[in-house]
């Protein structure tokens, strides 16, 4: 049994932006020697998220702004407020993005994937993204591969990638 | 579309190449100024000043060596992040208590570039019209830079709100009338007494980094709206309001957001986001 963790590192350049990870999660499974197992990802943060679906533009600007009309960054004023709108001491700031952390609970933080032959298992269309809610930011990704194969060497990893 | 600008008032507390460089950074990030944020590249510094349609920004220390026993980032560190990039305006900080702190400026200017001056009372124990803060009031006129004061409330848990209080300042504003003094956070929840002081003296200016409840937005709302109408700022302060954001207390591109959404009119948003910024720092057109 393998189990191997990777953390990636994702810099969003927008406040909200999708970001096709698929690459870096098959990257991540050819890196771990799985043959037959899983592979699960999820973000370290609470206003960014996951998710899986049809890798097209059209489609990302759906996603985002469906999102921001459940779960706005700034409600219509003179309709409803925030309880998370106030100092909080423990980060030295005030905390007024409650819509990003909802978006991210809407919207999910992980998603899982079989693994097959060596090879992340996926629909033609399904691909998947990292979601920033409140960006830009530098962001952690864990990738975690589980599962029968064998561990490879340094040199083998860096020929699966 | 506003022409891009300057956000006069950010710390760079969660540079990550610098916490890298210099450890002691992130106790002083930390525990001394009491951020929680994860520490950033320095693209995402200047991905927040494109996300708010800003070219350039203040970057901010702080000696409180004496009243606090530290210092978030020195002269010489600020100095080497201008090094890395060309769109920080660095700023120097010394500690008034030390007999040697107009010197220390001096240098800081003369030898490391540095283009104003940041104090903050609340942080650094001592009262804006203290005799002992003068004689670092008066290198800071003879260089032509301004000083960027720490004004109204101070969340750091050491500081005392007493020494940020407006009218502490009258008599510096009254005794150095040739040195521009920029009370920051529009200095709240004193605002009516920030304004008048702005009003009277015309070497006193304010800068927007102004949030303690609520959102941007909203925050703004009240303050300059509610608490000062805003017609006073876009009429008899126009040429006395910088934009600062407080970054990485708050983001800058909330911080531009809430600004641009009061009703300033294009003119006023371009002297608050760029022009007024530029007199200050002595830039001529």
């Amino acid at each position: 049994m393998i189990v191997k963790l990777t953390r990636i590192e994702v810099q969003s350049r927008k406040d909200l932006e999708m970001i096709d990870i698929t690459g870096q999660i098959e990257s991540a499974v050819a890196a771990s020697g799985v043959r037959d197992g899983i592979a699960w990802a999820m973000t370290a943060h609470t206003s960014a998220g996951l998710l899986v679906t049809e890798g097209i533009d059209c489609l990302e600007r759906d996603v985002l702004a469906h999102l921001e009309r459940l779960a706005p960054k700034l409600p219509p004023e003179g309709t409803y407020g925030y309880w998370h709108n106030r100092y909080l001491d423990f980060d030295g700031r005030l905390g007024f993005n409650a819509g990003d952390h909802l978006k991210s609970i809407l919207g999910g933080v992980n998603c899982l994937f079989p693994v097959e032959n060596g090879k992340l298992v996926r629909g033609s269309r399904q691909r998947a993204y990292f979601v920033e809610y409140d960006g830009p930011l530098a962001r952690t990704v864990f990738i975690q591969v589980l599962g029968e194969g064998q561990a490879l060497g340094e040199g083998q990893k860096e020929q699966n990638t | 579309m506003r022409k891009p600008g300057i956000d006069f008032h950010t710390h760079p507390l969660l540079v990550r190449e610098m916490v890298e460089r210099y450890p002691e950074l992130a106790k002083a990030a930390r525990e001394t100024y009491f951020i929680g944020n994860n520490f950033q590249p320095l693209e995402t510094f200047h991905l927040e000043l494109d996300l708010a349609g800003l070219e350039k920004a203040v970057v901010l220390p702080m000696d409180a060596t004496t009243a606090a026993g530290a210092t978030v980032w020195t002269n010489q560190q600020i100095a080497e992040l201008c090094r890395m990039s060309a769109r920080f305006i660095g700023f120097a900080s010394v500690d008034p208590h030390q007999q040697d702190a107009p010197e220390r400026l001096k240098r800081a200017v003369r030898e490391l570039g540095l283009r104003g001056l940041k104090l903050n009372p609340p942080m650094q124990g001592f009262f804006p019209d203290d005799r002992l803060a003068y004689p670092v009031y008066e290198a800071a006129r003879d260089l032509g830079i301004p000083i960027l004061f720490h004004a109204g409330m101070s969340w750091e848990p050491g500081s005392r709100l007493q020494y940020g209080y407006p009218l502490r300042f009258e008599n510096v504003a009254a005794d150095f009338p040739k040195l521009r003094i920029v009370l920051a956070h529009l200095a709240w929840p004193w605002v009516v007494e920030a304004v008048a002081l702005a009003l009277k003296y015309p070497n006193v200016y304010l800068d927007t980094s102004a949030l303690y409840f609520d959102n941007p937005r909203d925050f703004l709302k009240f303050a300059m709206t509610h608490q000062v109408p805003l017609t006073v700022f876009e009429r008899s302060l126009r040429r006395q309001l910088v934009f600062g954001s407080n970054y990485p207390r708050v983001e800058i591109k909330n911080m531009a957001a809430a600004i641009d959404s009061l009703g300033f009119s294009e003119e006023c948003l371009d002297l608050i986001f760029r022009c007024n910024a530029e007199t200050l720092l002595g830039v001529t057109p």
